[in-house]
């Protein structure tokens, strides 16, 4: 199975049981999706529940809340996270408040999927990560996913629940092949333990969280220790609870994203854990992530401005080498 | 046209009235903060669209107490919410721009110009593809007709062809510049008119409102399909009481109250034998005594506690795992 | 053009090769026949060539990886001259091994922290164990900054004595358990040996490449339906000669007598027996606790001397671990011999891919205990009682071993 045929797995699934759950977005419908996830759903469900939507952004958010106010389960697919931007009015200050700002008066049962990351040389305007922006806003539950168990029970919970959700998936995850691991009872909420380890703990989602599993041998090697690597599964809530006895265990926190280091996700997981943890480290933590820069389009620039297994390996090995791995 | 719609539109425009008029008394006493729209002059519009609209959803922008009267929502509860207190129809949490009650299909209260409009076209979406006719009204202002939002959203409904009734007011002002200066035409349902019927009302006369409503109400629940009014309107008070006001000149506004609509619609009620003087006194005192109650209700009520300061950002029943 | 390398079939054995290491680099040109990898099969490091001339373009198996013969292990561009341009292609982020380079000196100069700092856990800990940090650091026992496992370094190491650390690093013991366990002031390596007998703890000793590879074959060599025979054979009375062993006289006599009996000849394959015209004998050669089978060619053409040659190049060779192909390859019989470990009599476990083995014991009182083990689907009771009967009459046949000693060297082997 690839990983875009989990969450369309999931979305024929939560279509099939509840007739209020409709999916709107560019090219979703007749086309079958950019990235294929939502193939074969239009000739299953039809247009008016696979809707092919104008490319107005602003619009897809703004009539997906409608929808949801008028008692629908709507999903809708923005493009990539970069034109998330043009609905940002709709993701923030409505989809995000409505529900407060009418004390709990209104529910707003949606879900806005949608893939981001660096993918290949498609330049600064169609490769960023924006995990952050999403994870600042009250409102708004975030989740990340990041292999095909993630991605199948995370979207299907997404759908189910009645909180509004950015769910993130990554451009260059979506022909990976990976299977779903059954689970009877799946916490969207709670980091997963990718790999146990006793040295240090190393938190990523999406494509870092398979970078970070290929450099761990080398790490691992080099240092003579082992890692833990979580998978951190939900942005907002953050599961400081999981990370936190991890790095009782280990001593040592790594955090490896893809945005860029100034003001990204990655001090968020960072600053609430050290709240808990700071008396029990043995090292400063270490933050990994993309150059304070645009996302060039050449590739040596581009795969230069983000962490790669290489470069991840490297920067944790001398990081535990300066401080007394 | 029937005497108890007559008596109708003046009961709520009235209450409108007053209620705003009390409502800005209180502000200046410091008892309400933050922005507060007033829609004093645009009454005919607001009161003549909801009740020419009838059953339905209504979305509509930041200056909305009198549509959320006319929808049915009790005057305390929104004076309440003005108030802040945990007794206000949004629990205190939204304030004057932000009054949301499902129960009258009355979904806010939106304080970004425009916002909104795509939401209707979405619940319209909704409610047809459920197998409910209800038109939705969405009502903004000249100033939206400028935005993205707007013209995404009609292209939108025009094109999966769902049951909403677009409602311009112009009253000629986006705060404080006139819609000339900012918009190539002024005569506004022709941005509309290629996409949807499209028309144009005075929008100081309630029977012309209330007619145009109604029919366009029947014409997008018969055909499922979207229509435009625009009701030409004016605003006697400031954009927001923290507005001077002062772009407009006092002949203006002086023209402008002497088509003032309730005065209007007592001239025409009176003449037309549907109103009497009497009805007319007791609904003037009727409605300053609700307002007083309303007043008094809002500052007896408490504030909410701290706890609700966390309550309402998610669902709190919904269960954390998935199989 | 492409030319795909694939993993060669280096050893009538070899199901799998292990990638020891690439000669080349991606985009490094390659000659005609130039060696281009080291392969490490189950019987040796071997290099192998490029058939053809060209870039190495990818490189698709990586060092250390094991694959099946056949598979396609690299691809060399052809038709490029030596001195164009190449680019090398970017595949790096689909390997799924990663190599980095990191500087040896990763410890930033210039920066000198004050004594007393530490990690919060290392001071957290040196309060529980009442250590100054600070006065540590100014002696130099404590490095700057300190870390959790330099606090209890320092606090253990006044537990034990050099050579019972030593120990303890040598079987990966916990310093604690054993403070724990042993609760003296100063701990010993007797301490720390009694310890280890106590709680049987056992020293883990990693299983080499080539010793794993051989436990492979023995697994299959259990599979054989084997018999045994066993004899005893009068070795006092051989000829004296120099530096031949008795080894080199059972090598020579054993493939004298193969000639004889071509079933101890023979290959089984699927449905087929292959008979070979010469004795060529695999010796069991052990190196460090590693076995080697080299083999010793048509033993019924060469003289006593010429095998004792051959046999001292291919143990050398054994020794330094390159051993060709050739070297190892087309015996039908084996020997092994632990007669210098003076033991009386042994059963060897049969080699795949042979039809026999002898082993042998010591001499005692001029006679030599031989066990011989057949692959009873080549070679019948009959067949193996009237070939060890032959071989047995031979250590008895005094003009036949008084020829065999006179046999000069072979010219060509002398020169070499």
């Amino acid at each position: 199975m690839l990983y875009r045929e989990a969450l369309n797995k999931a979305l024929d699934e939560m279509m099939s049981r509840d007739s209020s759950v409709v999916l709107l977005g560019e090219d979703i419908g007749f086309y079958g999706g950019n990235y294929k996830v939502t193939e074969g759903l239009y000739a299953r469900y039809g247009e008016k529940r696979v809707i092919d939507t104008p490319i107005a952004e602003n619009t897809i958010v703004g009539t997906a809340i409608g929808m949801a106010i008028g008692g629908l389960r709507p999903v809708a697919e923005i493009m990539t996270v970069n034109f998330s931007l043009i609905a940002f009015d709709q993701i923030v200050n409505q989809l995000a408040k409505i529900r407060y700002m009418s004390g709990g008066k209104i529910t707003l049962p949606m879900v806005i999927r949608m893939p981001q990351g660096v993918a290949k040389q498609l330049a600064a305007q169609h490769s960023q990560s924006l995990e952050r922006l999403f994870a600042s806003i009250p409102g708004l539950r975030v989740l990340v996913a990041s292999d095909a168990t993630t991605a199948y029970y995370g979207l299907k919970f997404a759908i189910s629940t009645d909180d509004p959700v950015i769910f993130l998936e990554h451009l260059l995850l979506y022909p990976e092949k990976m299977e779903i691991e059954e689970e009877k009872h799946f916490s969207p909420y709670r980091a997963r333990i990718k790999k146990e380890g006793e040295g240090i703990t190393i938190i990523s989602y999406l494509k870092m969280l398979h970078d970070t599993l290929k450099a761990v041998p080398t790490i691992e090697k080099e240092l003579d220790t082992t890692c833990e690597v979580i998978d951190l599964c939900s942005i907002n809530p953050l599961d400081v609870e999981t990370i936190s006895k991890s790095v009782k265990k280990t001593k040592r926190l790594v955090v490896i994203t893809e945005e860029p280091k100034t003001g990204s996700y990655a001090n968020e997981i960072l600053n609430k854990v050290l709240e808990e943890v700071f008396y029990e480290l043995d090292a400063p933590p270490l933050k990994i992530g993309a150059e304070d820069v645009p996302t060039p389009y050449n590739r040596t620039l581009e795969l230069a401005s983000i962490p790669t297994p290489e470069k991840i390996a490297k920067q944790i090995i001398i990081w535990g080498r300066k401080h007394g791995i | 046209m029937n005497k108890s719609y007559a008596e109708q539109f003046y009961y709520l425009m009235k209450l409108g009235r007053v209620f705003e008029l009390r409502a800005k008394e209180e502000y200046m006493k410091g008892n309400i903060g933050g922005f507060l729209h007033l829609a004093i002059g645009e009454e005919a519009v607001h009161v003549g669209s909801v009740l020419g609209f009838g059953k339905g959803d209504v979305f509509v922008h930041y200056r909305e107490h009198v549509y959320a009267l006319a929808k049915g929502i009790e005057p305390k509860y929104i004076m309440a919410e003005l108030f802040g207190k945990i007794t206000g129809v949004s629990k205190g949490k939204g304030g004057s721009m932000h009054l949301y009650d499902p129960k009258f299909n009355f979904y806010g209260g939106n304080a970004i110009v425009g916002a909104y409009i795509p939401h209707a076209v979405g619940t319209a979406f909704a409610r047809k593809y459920m197998g409910d006719t209800t038109g939705v009204l969405v009502a903004f202002g000249d100033g939206a007709t400028n935005s993205g939002n707007f013209f995404e959203s009609i292209n939108t409904a025009s094109k999966w062809e769902v049951p909403v009734l677009f409602l311009c007011e112009n009253n000629y002002y986006a705060i404080g510049t006139r819609i000339d200066r900012v918009s190539p035409f002024v005569d506004l349902y022709k941005k509309a008119k290629d996409y949807m019927p499209a028309k144009q009302v005075d929008g100081m006369n309630i029977f012309e409102v209330f007619d145009a409503v109604k029919k366009a109400k029947e014409y997008i629940e018969s055909e499922g399909k979207p229509y435009f009014i625009e009701a030409l309107t004016y605003r006697y008070e400031p954009h927001s009481i923290t507005d001077t006001g002062d772009y407009r000149s006092p002949r203006e506004l002086k023209i402008a109250k002497e088509k003032d609509p309730i005065e209007n619609l007592k001239a025409i009620a009176l003449r037309e034998g549907l109103l009497t003087e009497d009805y007319i006194k007791f609904v003037d005192d009727k409605v300053k005594q609700i307002v007083e109650d309303a007043v008094e209700f809002a500052i007896s009520s408490p504030e909410p506690p701290l706890e609700e300061l966390y309550k309402d950002v998610f669902c709190e029943v919904c269960i954390d795992v998935v199989s | 053009m492409e030319y795909k390398i694939t993993m060669p079939q280096l050893t009538d054995t070899m199901e799998t090769g292990k990638i020891v290491r690439w000669l080349k680099k991606e985009g490094d040109f390659v000659e005609e026949n130039e060696p281009i990898l080291e392969v490490e099969t189950d019987k040796a490091v071997m290099e192998v060539p490029s058939f053809r001339s060209g870039v190495l373009k990818e490189i698709l198996v990586e060092e250390g990886e094991e694959v099946p013969v056949g598979t396609q292990i690299a691809i060399v561009q052809t038709e490029i001259e030596k001195k164009e341009e190449t680019t090398p292609k970017e595949t790096k982020e689909e390997k799924e091994e990663i190599t980095i380079s990191i500087p040896q000196e990763s410890q930033e100069e210039g920066q000198k922290l004050p004594e007393g700092t530490a990690s919060p856990s290392a001071k957290r800990l040196a309060r529980e164990l009442g250590i100054d940090i600070k006065i540590y650091q100014e002696k130099g026992l404590l490095p700057i900054p300190a870390h959790e496992k330099d606090i209890k370094e320092l606090f253990y190491k006044n537990f034990f004595d050099k050579d019972a650390l030593e120990l303890i690093k040598r079987y990966s013991l916990s310093l604690e358990e054993i403070v724990k366990h042993l609760k003296k002031e100063k701990i010993t390596k007797k301490d720390v040996l009694e310890f280890i007998q106590e709680n049987n703890i056992p020293q883990i000793l990693p299983i080499s490449d080539i010793q794993l590879k051989v436990i492979e074959n023995l697994k299959k060599s259990t599979s054989i339906p084997v018999f045994h025979i066993y004899e005893q054979i009068k070795t006092g009375n051989l000829p004296k000669v120099e530096d031949i062993t008795l080894t080199v006289w059972i090598i020579k006599i054993l493939g004298d007598t193969m000639q004889n009996h071509y079933r101890t000849r023979v290959k089984l394959e699927e449905n087929i027996y292959k008979i070979y015209p010469n004795s060529n004998i695999c010796i069991a050669v052990a190196i460090e606790e590693e076995l080697f089978m080299p083999v010793i060619k048509k033993v019924n053409k060469k003289t006593l001397r010429e095998i004792a040659l051959e046999l001292k190049i291919l143990k050398e060779k054994a020794q330094s671990k390159r051993l060709s192909l050739d070297d190892i390859t087309g015996s039908t019989f084996s020997i092994s011999n632990l007669g210098m470990f003076d033991i009386l009599s042994f059963d060897a476990i049969i080699p795949p891919q042979r039809v026999g083995i002898v082993a042998i014991g010591t001499q005692k009182r001029g006679k030599t205990k031989v066990t011989f083990s057949f692959d009873h689907r080549v070679i019948n009771g009959r067949e193996a009682a009237l070939f060890v009967d032959e071989f047995k009459k031979r250590f008895t046949d005094t003009d036949y071993l008084n020829n065999l000693k006179e046999e000069p060297l072979n010219k060509d082997l002398s020169q070499s």
